[in-house]
């Protein structure tokens, strides 16, 4: 159930202005996304969730911030929201049917009508709507934590549970990824290409980065580093962005005692944060230098709760961060935002790059933009002498 | 074993009542500032440290092959005795293996404290990787663990059944146990233990050379992204200071407890033995050392270069002159140079505590130096040098070893109740 006709997980419709952090992707009203009137209700499911958080927060009046009055926004949105019908139109799903259901959603929003009821009344049309679609998409609206529909009710529409991060990256293993499936199984080799000619060297990479993975102190997936060269007049400088190069041939691999870190089909090299002792050794035979430790430091002077929201790398969602717990005492590195790649979405450096310096995709597809790329006689890796052949290319 | 003939006279320990009290004193404050310290990296963290993502490595993992060495070292000495059966040198034999045994003990508690995880250091048990040294290595520990224990046994148990022949009540069920109720003493039940001595001895020898403290060696030798670690020599120099620092803590043993615990004199050719072993040990070692910095000199691949003036010219260097070239092998030098001096207890009790400080440095000189320079231009230099806490559970640890020694030669027949050699 939940089904979305014709949408496949790998095709992420939502977008969102905050930083790419998955728990406020939602913050805002998506009702009038016009992809269909079951989006209406997963959206207000969620939006329900998240008013009710700011409220919790008392954030309305938070120091330094202008307090725009609430009703303001509800108008400004009201004002922005276009006609149902005209939207629902250009769609071949059936209007009557989709207004319906967005009506009821709103209900279910409001507590006026619950999930189950909802789905009991909905469920038989829309399946005859949408099709064999309907009941092969799972649906992340039922969510574990908070959900609006019973476990009965989801099971008996078939549907996926579980929190949004969840139920969309195991979607995507269980679409995309043969008889084995799991993170990291895709078909695909990812590779970065990037381009150093396009690089201002303004370090959003490094910044969307520790946003995006939630990084503490003294961790830092990404780093431009900056070299300058000659004297003064005849000076040139060149910014490299580094990232972890996914190596073809790790040493990081080949040193780890535990086999806690390895590489995965799609070519990205894996942490087991739940096996992984911390010894560090990987820290010392990466020629790259992109492997950190978590020494368990926090940004809690800068910001509140700051913890609070870590990110799901490698898909899996570990809650909040908490002393004694991986990844806490364990070592750190890019995974080329595994968990966005599994959503089909670019990683946070590659979206945020200013020059478009930064390319991700598949390596093993001779179509592909990177692949031409990494083909080009601009083309190069770091350390190429060492044999480790990474899958991150640079454009010279 | 002082005075008569046939009579056998067993009485471990102190001699002199208030040196015993002085040193559990000494040893009892060790440990407490080592609890204190290990109670601040338990509840502080890896942040206790001064270690970084860019020095990962640091006084922990030095002072771990520091003792990895001195254990190898003192087994190999031990199988000189039992296994080449050079002559005079039985006398050391299970001084040796215990020392071994506790250094190695010692050199665990480091690997232990410098997880990230500590709660997951049976891990490596559980899961392996073939192509990392770190793997074969913590396995390679265990074997030879298992190879120094039952060395000791089968050197010691004849003495520990006499022993239990002579007490009674709960001390003769100790030593019995200890013997693990093989209490015959007949000349056949010895021929059979030292005919496994030295089988164990045998097997021993390839591993404590090749596997633990080469391979410990190999686990430096193979990060290539370290120029100054990635050389084939570098796995054998590792075996040669580790012999160096294992014949002198032996030496050093040896006198302190022949004077302190036997209230005997010293055997000055033994003594002299191990002076000389202990001379051949320095030569290679500077030898090799003086080989290996001119082939990564004359290689002039900037990362080399850079490393080693950071060693002989940067903040540490001091590490590097006074302790490494001064106190591993000059000085020790000096002492050694004269034959009198050589048989002289006092003299070589100050050259082997010399060289088993000096390898300390060298076992630091390892470690840090090759962090410093970054892997990659552009990325931050690293600076280290170890915090309180990190001295301090350096301290208790190696407190806890000198306990454990003291307790174990207070109580076990570590000197042969017959005398130096084999009858």
């Amino acid at each position: 159930m939940g089904c979305l006709p014709g949408e496949t997980p790998n095709q992420t419709v939502w977008v969102s202005p905050f930083p790419p952090v998955s728990t406020y992707s939602y913050v805002y009203d998506l009702q009038d996304q016009p992809a269909g009137a079951e989006r209406t209700a997963r959206r207000r499911d969620d939006r329900r969730r998240v008013v009710a958080m700011s409220t919790a927060d008392d954030g309305d009046t938070l120091p330094g911030i202008p307090n725009v009055g609430k009703a303001d926004l509800d108008a400004m949105v009201e004002n922005e929201r276009p006609d149902p019908r005209d939207e629902l139109a250009d769609v071949e799903a059936d209007t009557d049917l989709g207004v319906e259901m967005a009506e009821d959603a709103q209900r279910v929003a409001r507590g006026e009508l619950s999930g189950d009821e909802y789905w009991e009344k909905h469920d038989e049309a829309a399946a005859a709507e949408f099709g064999e679609a309907y009941r092969e998409t799972p649906n992340p609206a039922v969510d574990a934590g908070d959900q609006t529909v019973s476990t009965e009710t989801a099971e008996s529409l078939s549907c996926a549970v579980g929190s949004m991060d969840t139920v969309s990256t195991e979607s995507a293993q269980v679409e995309g990824d043969g008889p084995e499936g799991g993170i990291g199984a895709g078909d695909q080799k990812w590779g970065m290409v990037i381009d150093l000619q396009k690089c201002v060297g303004c370090d959003s990479c490094t910044v969307a980065c520790k946003s995006e993975n939630r990084t503490p102190p003294g961790v830092s997936y990404n780093v431009v580093m900056e070299e300058e060269h000659g004297e003064f007049p005849n000076v040139t400088r060149t910014n490299v962005p580094r990232p972890c190069m996914q190596c073809d041939n790790p040493p990081c691999v080949q040193v780890c005692p535990v086999s806690a870190t390895y590489k995965m089909d799609d070519g990205v090299v894996n942490i087991d944060y739940d096996r992984c002792i911390g010894c560090r050794y990987c820290n010392i035979a990466c020629p790259y230098g992109a492997r950190y430790f978590d020494f368990g430091e926090n940004y809690d002077d800068e910001v509140d709760e700051a913890g609070e929201i870590t990110s799901p790398e490698y898909g899996v969602d570990r809650g909040p961060r908490e002393e004694g717990k991986s990844p806490i005492g364990n070592i750190r590195k890019c995974s080329f935002c595994t968990h966005r790649l599994e959503r089909g979405e670019e990683p946070a450096c590659v979206e945020t790059c200013v020059g478009d310096a930064r390319n991700m995709g598949d390596l093993e597809n001779p179509d592909s933009d990177v692949a031409k790329m990494a083909d080009s006689s601009r083309a190069f890796q770091l350390k190429e002498d060492e044999g480790t052949d990474p899958n991150v290319y640079y454009l010279k | 074993m002082a005075t008569q003939s046939s009579h056998i006279e067993f009485d471990p320990g102190f001699e002199d009542d208030r040196l015993r009290a002085a040193w559990y004193a000494v040893v009892a404050v060790l440990v407490a500032v080592g609890a204190y310290a290990t109670y601040l990296r338990l509840t502080g963290g890896m942040a206790s440290t001064n270690l970084t993502s860019i020095v990962p490595w640091g006084a922990w993992v030095a002072f771990y092959i520091y003792f990895v060495g001195l254990s190898a070292g003192a087994f190999l000495v031990s199988t000189m005795a039992n296994v080449f059966e050079v002559e005079g040198m039985h006398r050391i034999d299970r001084d040796a293996l215990f020392a071994a045994v506790i250094s190695m003990a010692v050199a665990l508690l480091f690997v232990w404290i410098d997880l990230g995880r500590m709660d997951r250091m049976y891990f490596p048990f559980l899961w392996r990787q073939l192509t990392s040294a770190l793997s074969w290595e913590v396995h390679a520990y265990v074997a030879y663990i298992g190879i120094l224990v039952t060395e000791l046994y089968f050197s010691m148990r004849i003495d520990l059944a006499r022993v239990a022949d002579r007490t009674s009540g709960l001390r003769k069920r100790f030593y019995a146990a200890l013997a693990l109720g093989r209490l015959d003493t007949s000349e056949a039940s010895q021929a059979f233990d030292r005919r496994w001595l030295k089988r164990a001895g045998v097997l021993g020898i390839p591993l404590a050379i090749f596997m633990v403290h080469g391979g410990t060696g190999v686990l430096f030798a193979v990060s290539k992204a370290r120029p100054y670690w990635n050389s084939g020599l570098f796995p054998v120099i590792f075996v040669i200071s580790a012999l160096l620092s294992g014949t002198a803590l032996v030496m050093v043993i040896y006198v302190l407890r022949t004077r302190l615990f036997d209230g005997e004199s010293v055997d000055p050719d033994l003594l002299d033995r191990l002076a000389q072993l202990l001379i051949g040990f320095i030569v290679i070692d500077a030898a090799l050392t003086a080989i290996e910095t001119f082939i990564a000199i004359a290689s002039v691949h900037p990362h080399e270069i850079e490393t080693w003036q950071v060693i002989m010219y940067g903040p540490m260097s001091w590490s590097f002159w006074w302790f490494m070239i001064g106190f591993s092998w000059v000085f020790p030098m000096v002492l050694l140079s004269k034959k009198s001096w050589r048989r002289t207890p006092a003299v070589m009790v100050l050259a082997g505590l010399s060289v088993v400080v000096g390898i300390v440095a060298v076992r630091f000189n390892i470690v840090v130096p090759a962090q410093v320079m970054p892997v990659m231009e552009g990325l931050p230099h690293g600076s280290y040098f170890p915090t309180l806490v990190e001295w301090g559970t350096s301290v208790g640890m190696i407190g806890v070893g000198l306990l454990l020694y003291t307790l174990g030669a207070e109580t076990l027949p570590l000197t042969p109740l017959t005398g130096g050699d084999h009858e």
